[in-house]
């Protein structure tokens, strides 16, 4: 071919981020575009599990044997987004023993490694298992990072060429003689990093081809151009635990249901999940009861969980797609299968194909098949490497080294800090001036919020989610205007001011649902220490700019004459 | 006489610590688990405020890193390791009653400080030799007292302590304790043991007109210090409470391990925690209370062992242990008698009473003063809430001397502003530190109700 075609992708989820990945490394030309962050959609809004296939081993075994390869593939080139926990399929008293046999035949069937452990074998394992679960099925199941995962696929494809575009938002697809030909696209903050308070603006992206990875927003893009894209949008809730009751996966055993999986993650213990169909993707209810019933039927498996500690809650949606003529009822039967739409074929509509449905785990295989499919519209042969090479952070390094000496850091930050920054961290820890932690709940560094600045601009979400900073048990509390403070110097005030709001408002959105008990203590404290130090309440300078100059410069002190007569506490200085 | 009092039972008799089932520190049980106290922290910062040690160490992270934060950063992996600053808590527990949300903050650095050392500490490192060496004091100390006037000259003699600072980091600006002549048990031994303690108590019990087979009777666990260096007090105890009714035994008994969990030798700890609890719940099985004289020891009987070790019978040691004055204010009108005693003599002074650390968090910092408020002849003062700064072995370390007097200081001077020149603590170690800033002699609280109320 003589011009390398562009390939514009809609979408900044995993699937978006793997597309972008792929088709860079095969040398093609690509933009990604995304509305809000990176892992605005349901990526960021899911369970975190690194699925072994073992939960769809009896009633999907197509979904379940892809898993099991992916999750041997995350595994290797995203050693730091991943943990390898392992997992177990436990069964109480009431569950089916007839259920438990063909989860079990159903993993061997898949290849995946399963085996059976007695009630006090698994206690052993997981002593705050309920006493009464008789049996279980380990399997290799896994924790992930969402965020980091598709923060390393954005910076891959970025290095290989990619555009990466966030905080910009498709309003149409752009169609010239029955063909999509590009996306007409709005910034929220001008191009570029996001700098809050920036002028936006339009721009149209000409494109060879438009992939449409926007997940259960999928029907939204396809409307613009007329395409009826039937996502069955499922949204299910997951609450987050201040700890980890327990370090495996742990599933019950049994066929479906609600509220059936644990998922240590970081410092957490994440509960899920529901399955319920709704509307709007974008505007749906999150009750309490949901939570509620989830904490209850959890603790089944883990009584410990009744009155432990809880720090937010939050919902995602699924985006499940499944073909106009299955026509399931209930969306737990909906498959957890991807599809590729591919317009011209589907709509007589050339220019532009859709994925939908699927899962976190299966991405860089969705990646690859659409890679593929978009190759060989251009007649391209290049070979797919994304399961070969290591992520940006996951090349070969380890973990245990002595980041005592080597950043002067704390042992425990130093060894958080590298497990998320895998083989990054030499180069973001190595720093010249002091490295105070910034975030003392999950152990996070200047250095770390640096890098995260230099990466995503102002937007303090985007830090957020690269290093974990604000996501402990005090949810911001205590570290909310310092991660603010790391953007002076850089930023002037009123970027400051609204970059910190945003972050606070994000904060507190999560946690009201989490609101009783210590999580209650906590954000009472949050607000009193947010109210009376840093006027949060209600700021006087209204998000005005304040205009520093009017203050005095106080005491001069290179005077020593010993005039000044009020000390900075306000006393006199020889009083006491 | 109570008849749940075997004949042949003679309490002083060695206790081999045989029989016994050795016990894992951390089993693999849901008894010590700190998932819950780690979800209590809500971040305010009240314990950091509080630490001693972080106010004159600022490499020191303080109590809110060392306990809950990174109890919490660690759990996702069986190889973390332990921050080495756990090492410079001096364990005083302030932090534990600062906390408004009852965090278990000294459990955690036990836990934390005993991990440390068992699995990250070089074994052959002159820290680590030291610091066993500093917290199996009983060990030196009973090797010492066997030739007490050798021990006191060499132990303090000028060429030695130098060379003790330069090799093993103790620091040679402290003055090693004394060894008295005689020890508490060789005193108790001498003078007839349970028997002799039974007859002075039925006799007590005539003059005050109770009855003579009234069920009062006590185990001493005198410690290691009031043993080996401060016999006076041992025996303060005895006649005090003999003078009220009641019969004291003395049973076999080891170091009560506070040392040892300041310098995480949990495993040291336990093997004593282990004879302690076997000897003294054999008694409160006969109706005994286990009573201290150090605030530290019986801190340890009642909260730590509980919270570091499951050993049979801990429970009930520990919700029948009590200080001794503390003991003697719940059951005696010892106010009473104070109030129309006069004390002329020796102890007739004006005393600078210092609360300790381990005083306070049982709530009785206070106690001393209110009790002898009425004394006629003597005055007591309250010197203030600060710590002393020794904490144990902590001050006795050459790099942390410096801290420890630092910390000391507050209380120093308000030692200076009281007035007379004698001091007052339950605390063997804070008298040793108050002793070392001021060149006051320090006396226990006991002493004086002795000369108070015994003729
Ligand atoms: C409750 C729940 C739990 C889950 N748990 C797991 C799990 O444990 N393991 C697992 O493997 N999978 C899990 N999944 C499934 C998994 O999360 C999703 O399949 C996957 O994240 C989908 O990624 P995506 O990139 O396709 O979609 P999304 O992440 O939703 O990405 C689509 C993106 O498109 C953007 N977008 C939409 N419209 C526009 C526009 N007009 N312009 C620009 N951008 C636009 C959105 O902002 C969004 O960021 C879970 C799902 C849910 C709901
Ligand atoms: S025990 Fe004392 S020294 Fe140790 S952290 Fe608590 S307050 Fe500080
Ligand atoms: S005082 Fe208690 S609640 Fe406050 S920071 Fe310390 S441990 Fe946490």
């Amino acid at each position: 071919m003589a011009s390398t075609p562009h390939i514009a992708v809609i979408g900044g989820g995993s699937t978006g981020v793997g597309i972008a990945r792929d088709l860079a490394m095969r040398g093609l030309d690509v933009t990604l575009v995304e509305q809000g962050n990176l892992t605005h959609g349901t990526t960021g809004r899911m369970h975190g599990l690194l699925h072994s296939g073992g939960r769809y081993a009896v009633s999907d075994q197509a979904s379940a044997t892809e898993c099991i390869e992916e999750n041997r593939v995350l595994r290797d080139i995203a050693s730091h987004c991943v943990e390898m926990t392992g997992g177990m399929f436990v069964k109480r008293p009431e569950d089916s023993e007839e259920y438990f046999q063909e989860k079990l035949q159903g993993c061997k069937e898949c290849g995946i490694p399963a085996d059976v452990v007695s009630g006090a074998e698994a206690r052993q394992m997981e002593p705050h298992l309920a006493k009464d679960v008789e049996k279980a099925i380990t399997v290799p199941d896994g924790a992930i990072d969402p965020f980091r995962l598709v923060v390393a696929n954005a910076a891959s494809a970025q290095e290989h060429g990619a555009r990466i575009e966030t905080h910009s938002k498709v309003t149409d697809l752009l169609v010239e003689d029955d063909e999509v030909v590009g996306l007409e696209v709005e910034h929220a903050s001008g191009p570029g990093k996001r700098v809050h308070g920036t002028e936006g603006g339009t721009e149209e992206i000409r494109a060879d081809y438009v992939v449409n990875a926007t997940g259960a927003w999928a029907g939204r893009i396809g409307d613009m151009a007329d395409l009826d894209i039937a996502v069955r949008p499922s949204k299910g809730v997951m609450t987050i635990m201040n700890i980890r009751q327990v370090d495996t996966v742990i599933n019950r055993c049994r066929p479906k249901g609600d509220a059936d999986i644990v998922v240590p993650h970081e410092t957490t213990a994440i509960l899920g999940t529901t399955d319920e169909e709704v509307e709007d993707p974008e505007d749906y209810p999150e009750e309490q009861w949901e939570v509620d019933l989830m904490i209850e039927t959890l603790s089944e498996l883990i009584p410990m969980l009744e009155e432990a500690r809880t720090i937010r809650s939050f919902w995602g949606v699924r985006p499940l797609y499944e073909p106009p003529d299955v026509g399931s009822e209930d969306p737990t039967d909906i498959t957890r299968d991807f599809f590729l739409l591919d317009h011209d074929e589907r709509d007589d509509l050339p220019g532009m194909t859709s994925i939908v449905g699927g899962k976190f785990t299966t991405y860089r295989m969705m990646g690859e098949q659409i890679s593929d499919h978009v190759c060989g519209k251009f007649g391209i042969d290049a070979e797919c490497r994304t399961a070969d090479e290591p992520l940006p952070g996951s090349e070969d390094f380890s973990v245990l080294r002595d980041y005592m000496d080597e950043f002067g850091l704390r042992s425990p930050i130093g060894r958080r800090s590298v497990e998320r920054l895998g083989s990054r961290a030499d180069e973001v820890l190595k720093t010249e001036g002091p490295n105070p932690t910034v975030c003392e709940c999950e152990g996070v560094t200047r250095a770390e919020i640096q890098d995260a600045i230099s990466q995503s601009g102002s937007d303090l979400n985007a830090v957020r989610i690269r290093t974990r900073a604000s996501m402990g048990n005090c949810q911001g509390g205590i570290c909310t205007h310092r991660m603010a403070s790391e953007l002076h110097g850089e930023y002037d005030e009123g970027i400051v001011r609204e970059a910190w709001d945003e972050l606070l408002q994000e904060r507190w959105k999560g946690q009201r649902h989490a609101l009783w008990g210590e999580q209650l203590s906590q954000a009472a404290l949050n607000y009193a220490l947010h109210a009376t130090t840093q006027n949060r309440d209600n700021d006087p300078a209204g998000g005005d700019p304040v205009d520093f100059a009017a203050f005095d410069s106080g005491v001069d002190h290179t005077d020593d004459s010993g005039t000044a007569d009020v000390a900075a506490d306000g006393g006199k200085p020889d009083g006491d | 006489m109570s008849d749940a009092q075997p004949t042949d039972f003679d309490p002083v008799e060695p206790n081999t610590g045989e029989g016994f089932e050795p016990v894992e520190v951390f089993p693999e049980s849901d008894d010590f688990d700190l998932r819950p106290g780690a979800d209590s922290c809500y971040k305010c910062s009240v314990c950091d405020t509080n630490c001693p040690v972080a106010e004159v160490d600022d490499d020191f992270p303080g109590p809110k890193f060392q306990g809950p934060e990174q109890w919490r950063l660690k759990q996702t992996d069986d190889d973390y390791e332990i921050d080495d600053s756990v090492m410079s808590c001096s364990n005083c527990m302030r932090c534990d009653s600062a906390c408004p949300s009852g965090v278990p903050l000294s459990q955690m650095h036990n836990t934390a400080r005993g991990e440390y050392v068992e699995e990250q500490m070089d074994k052959l490192s002159v820290e680590y030799v030291r610091n066993r060496i500093l917290s199996n004091y009983r060990l030196s100390a009973s090797i010492a007292s066997k030739v007490p006037r050798l021990a006191n000259f060499a132990m303090n003699f000028g060429p030695a302590r130098w060379v003790m600072e330069k090799t093993m980091g103790v620091t040679s600006e402290r003055d090693f304790p004394e060894f008295a002549q005689q020890t508490f048990r060789e005193w108790w031994a001498a003078r007839g043991g349970a028997d002799a303690s039974r007859a002075n108590a039925v006799e007590s019990r005539e003059r005050r007109g109770e009855p003579a087979d009234a069920d009062k009777k006590v185990a001493y666990f005198h410690g290691c210090y009031s043993n080996y260096n401060t016999p006076d007090v041992g025996k303060a105890m005895v006649h005090v409470f003999e003078h009220f009714g009641y019969e004291v035994v003395a049973p076999e008994q080891k170091c009560s391990g506070t040392p040892m969990f300041a310098n995480g030798m949990l495993d040291d700890a336990r093997r004593h925690a282990e004879v302690n609890v076997s000897s003294m719940s054999d008694l409160v099985d006969q109706g005994y209370d286990a009573i201290a004289s150090c605030t530290s020891c019986s801190m340890a009987l009642r909260q730590e062992y509980p919270e570091l070790f499951d050993i049979d019978g801990i429970e009930k040691v520990a919700s029948n242990t009590f200080e001794a004055i503390e003991y003697l204010r719940i059951h005696e009108d010892v106010k009473g008698e104070i109030e129309s005693a006069e004390v002329s003599g020796e102890l007739a002074q004006e005393f600078a009473y210092h609360a300790p650390c381990h005083a306070r968090n049982q709530g009785l910092e206070r106690q001393a003063v209110e009790l002898f408020r009425d004394l006629d002849g003597v005055g007591v003062e309250d010197v203030g809430d600060s710590c002393s700064g020794i904490s144990g072995t902590y001050g006795w370390k050459e790099e942390k001397y410096e801290k420890s007097m630092e910390i000391g200081d507050e209380m120093f001077e308000h030692m200076e502003h009281a007035e007379g020149e004698t001091g007052m603590t339950e605390c063997p170690t804070c008298a040793m530190q108050m002793e070392h800033g001021t060149g006051y002699e320090i006396r226990h609280p006991l002493e004086l109700v002795e000369a108070a109320v015994v003729e």
